[in-house]
């Protein structure tokens, strides 16, 4: 039945081939939109670390101005990053399974057989959970320890690209390297690791590309290396010096631990909200109360990482969609009541009113699916447009945003995106078929 | 012209489906494309908002410092005398942050010592007495940076004290609405005081602030606290790129202790800082003159089936004496209450769509003056949509009456 069905449906597409390309370009404009905004959204919201979504927690300490809170528009809000004086001792809790604290420093890579010029790379200066905690993977070698933590030891850990470039790709675990002036030895190559977005950073732009680089947080403060990422202060004492500064109120620094059990989180919290007491009895920490430990999820919530324009756009490609969808019925409709009359013929010769909506649900389903195929097309190559229009990043650039992660051609993304549209084509095709079957046959007989 | 709504109205309401399907298109598309066009103006307000600086015809050039060997202050200052030596340069500085990056220090200013009194966001720029003509500025009132006052370098200086400044005239507003700001004295955080010793025309520093962009301040003060350094350079119209090329050369070729990470012009991080506001207003105009076409699909498709459909009506009423123009005026008042109908709810959804937006997004609230006009062009075009098949209609032979379809 259903290979007569779809023959019926060619013939019908080829009596009027002007209406059908319509019909099927307008679906497949509408599923493109779709395609193109749901694959950047899907990218921008995405939990790159869903299955720690509820281990992993962001810490926060609320150390700011009593007279203003750090975010005016979200007074709510604590600062994203802390005090290297509450940083330093909040690591000294063993509550967490892992914890890390973390910050971006510039670095200057030499010393490469054969490396002509240095070459600045972007450097994540962290303690050694970061790695086991985020579950990183690595191509060779691994991360480091807490003695190399304390050290600090000369220890460094290159990106995947940058083994690729320096070394060519080859294990160079166990070389050494020149990191700003300094001997590094390589412990660990990281496979190709890009988490989008960089939930652990959202303080830089967090769909830049990861640093290329990781050594030992302690090295920043042992060379007086100035934090690269945003440091804001609101003290009142001049900073005239490195250790005025890491002394100050300025907040450089990120954390994040992993309280696999809520008791954990609990004695984290209580741990915290002590040492906070505690401080504000010497008169730090004088605005309310506001410690606070959030997932992955929420954090990149509370830190607006989606932009507006991009939560617009998707609604705006299901406006679109929508529109597209009910040209489609209004089409479907006319065309299927133009041959009413057939439709009479064959209901008079006893095809039953569920077998006139079968077939007309077949054409409707093929139309649904070229749509959904033209689309496909259409927004592969609209993702291919969207990447066209940024311009390229170049090191030192924590503003800019790698977009080509953004566009990536995300296969479940797409499947989505097609599936729904597909579904929603037929779900618009239902009202023709079953409104061309309800026609009394008698009518268009007679008029014949 | 007496036309006879009655028979027209019911005639529609005996077939109304896809006169609701095209109304409800017509709400869709009114309702996106006043909040498009309205967020779209609002974009192009933002991207044509003039940097003030001659971005055109300056370029950056970065360098770091490889080891503690490494003698930045020097380096700086013959970087500096090469690049001031260059023809075709007009003013050469250094600085520890780039305007138009976004990337850069700001700082809250006060009128009174000890954090009292108004105060103001500052967009920092670090520059020396040639700061002024390397940007392209000019003063409105005071005088430039003498070389006694600028700071010299040293490591770790973040937040080392200067004791005069030089202002934008929206930050002189700001700080002292309507009384004159030269000669005035603020203070920094720490309570230091610093005297306004000019106010020039408003210009972007290398923070965006929001709104208004122009709160900057020059701070004399040589950079170099994260042991690197940016040149920025302004050359004559037409030579950036040939003076750019060759700096680069000799800058890399000086010192073996110092790397340079990039040379840009400023014109490419102009185009980055506009690339959000441009790419929401090519996004939403393309998506809007997509569904706007497939409207007027959607309406010259009803207007061709209803045509068709009713060919022998046609050639009856041409039989019995309507003319061409009664026809066409049929179809077409036909298409105006299919038209209004669907403007009507999409003016309530387009209102709906711009609250919304305006809660959930902080988007100001849609310009009346916007839907009145999108309501006129949506019907124009609606209109012409159907012309072409009301055209058709309208030739349709009396003699078509007589026959059996």
């Amino acid at each position: 039945m259903l290979s007569y069905y779809l023959r019926l449906a060619s013939k019908s597409f080829r009596r009027t081939p002007g209406l059908t390309v319509l019909m099927v370009c307008a679906i497949a404009l509408g599923i493109g939109a779709c395609i193109v905004t749901l694959t950047v959204y899907h990218a921008m919201s995405g939990n790159p670390i869903w299955w720690k979504g509820n281990v992993l927690y962001a810490v926060t300490m609320d150390s700011w101005d009593p007279a203003q809170p750090y975010d005016p528009d979200s007074p709510k809000l604590a600062p994203p990053q802390l005090t290297y004086r509450d940083a330093t001792y909040l690591m000294t809790s063993s509550i967490p399974k892992h914890k890390a604290i973390m910050t971006q420093l510039l670095g200057m890579l030499s010393g490469a057989p054969g490396q002509r010029a240095p070459v600045p790379v972007m450097t994540r200066a962290t303690t050694g959970d970061f790695f086991p905690m985020f579950d990183v993977p690595f191509e060779y070698g691994g991360g480091w320890d807490a003695a190399a933590d304390r050290g600090p030891q000369p220890v460094i850990v290159l990106s995947h690209a940058e083994n690729e470039k320096l070394f060519g790709g080859i294990d160079s675990v166990g070389r050494t390297i020149l990191w700003n002036g300094r001997q590094f030895r390589i412990i660990g190559v990281l496979k190709e690791w890009q988490p989008v977005p960089r939930f652990y950073d959202v303080v830089n732009n967090p769909f830049a590309e990861p640093e290329d680089a990781y050594v030992p947080f302690n090295w920043g403060p042992t060379l007086q290396e100035l934090p690269a990422g945003p440091s804001s202060g609101w003290g009142s004492q001049p900073v005239n010096n490195y250790r005025d500064y890491i002394n100050d109120e300025d907040v450089w620094i990120e954390m994040w631990v992993e309280l696999p059990t809520a008791a954990s989180r609990a004695r984290m919290l209580a741990f915290m909200n002590s040492y906070w007491a505690a401080q504000r009895k010497d008169g730090r920490f004088q605005r309310p109360l506001n410690n606070h430990l959030t997932n992955v999820g929420d954090w990149l919530q509370v830190n607006h990482v989606v932009s507006n324009d991009n939560s617009i756009l998707l609604r705006l490609a299901f406006a679109f969609l929508a529109v597209c969808l009910i040209n489609t019925v209004g089409i479907l409709l006319a065309k299927f009541l133009r041959r009413a009359g057939i439709t009479g013929l064959l209901r008079a010769l006893g095809a039953s009113r569920g077998q006139v909506f079968c077939q007309h649900l077949v054409e409707v389903g093929v139309v649904a699916m070229l749509g959904a195929a033209v689309g496909l097309v259409l927004g592969v190559i609209g993702l291919k447009a969207v990447q066209g229009l940024y311009t390229a990043a170049s090191v030192l650039d924590s503003g800019s945003t790698n977009y080509a992660a953004l566009t990536h051609f995300d296969p479940i993304g797409i499947a989505w995106a097609l599936g729904l549209a597909a579904l929603s084509t037929l779900a618009a095709g239902l009202y023709p078929a079953w409104a061309v079957g309800r026609l009394p046959p008698s009518r268009y007989l007679k008029s014949q | 012209m007496a036309l006879n709504v009655r028979p027209l109205l019911s005639s529609l309401l005996r077939s109304r489906t896809g006169a609701i399907l095209v109304a409800m298109q017509i709400t869709i598309a009114l309702a996106v494309m006043v909040n498009a066009i309205w967020i779209v103006s609002q974009r192009i307000a933002a991207i044509e908002q003039p940097a003030g600086i001659d971005d055109r015809n300056m370029f950056v050039v970065a360098i770091a410092g490889l080891s503690s060997q490494f003698d930045l202050s020097s380096a700086l200052t013959q970087d500096l005398a090469y690049l001031r030596g260059v023809p075709g340069v007009i003013g050469a500085t250094a600085t520890e942050s780039v305007p138009l990056t976004g990337d850069g220090q700001d700082t809250e200013i006060f009128l009174q010592p000890g954090q009292r009194g108004r105060s103001a966001t500052v967009g920092e720029l670090q520059t020396d007495t040639e700061g002024l003509k390397t940007l392209g500025v000019s003063l409105l009132a005071g005088r430039n940076f003498r070389p006694e006052e600028i700071q010299p370098f040293s490591k770790h200086s973040l937040e080392q004290s200067v004791a005069e400044i030089i202002v934008t005239r929206t930050l002189a507003n700001v700080l002292f609405p309507g009384t004159d700001a030269l000669g005035k004295v603020v203070y920094d955080g720490a309570g230091r005081p610093m005297t306004i010793i000019g106010i020039t025309h408003d210009f972007m520093g290398p923070v965006d602030l929001g709104n208004p962009k122009y709160q900057t301040a020059l701070f004399p003060r040589i950079p170099g606290a994260f042991g690197a350094y940016f040149l920025l350079v302004r050359t004559t119209p037409g030579r950036l790129d040939a003076i750019m090329r060759t700096a680069q050369r000799h800058l890399a070729g000086a010192s073996p202790n110092r790397v340079i990470f990039f040379a840009h012009p400023l014109s490419f991080y102009h185009q980055r800082m506009i690339a959000e506001n441009r790419n929401m207003a090519v996004f939403l105009s393309t998506i809007t003159a997509m569904i706007l076409a497939v409207t007027c699909l959607g309406i010259f498709g009803l207007a061709t089936y209803n045509v068709s459909t009713r060919t022998k009506q046609i050639g009856t009423r041409r039989a019995v004496g309507a003319r061409k123009r009664d026809i066409i005026a049929y179809f077409m008042v036909e298409n105006a209450f299919i038209l209004s109908a669907g403007v009507l709810a999409g003016c309530a959804l387009a209102l709906a769509v711009g609250y919304w937006l305006s809660v959930r997004y902080g988007l100001p609230r849609l310009d009346l003056y916007y839907l009145t006009a999108g309501v006129l062009f949506l019907w124009l075009i609606g209109e012409l949509a159907a012309w072409q098949p009301a055209r058709r209609a309208a030739s349709v032979p009396p003699s078509v009456a007589t026959r059996t379809v």
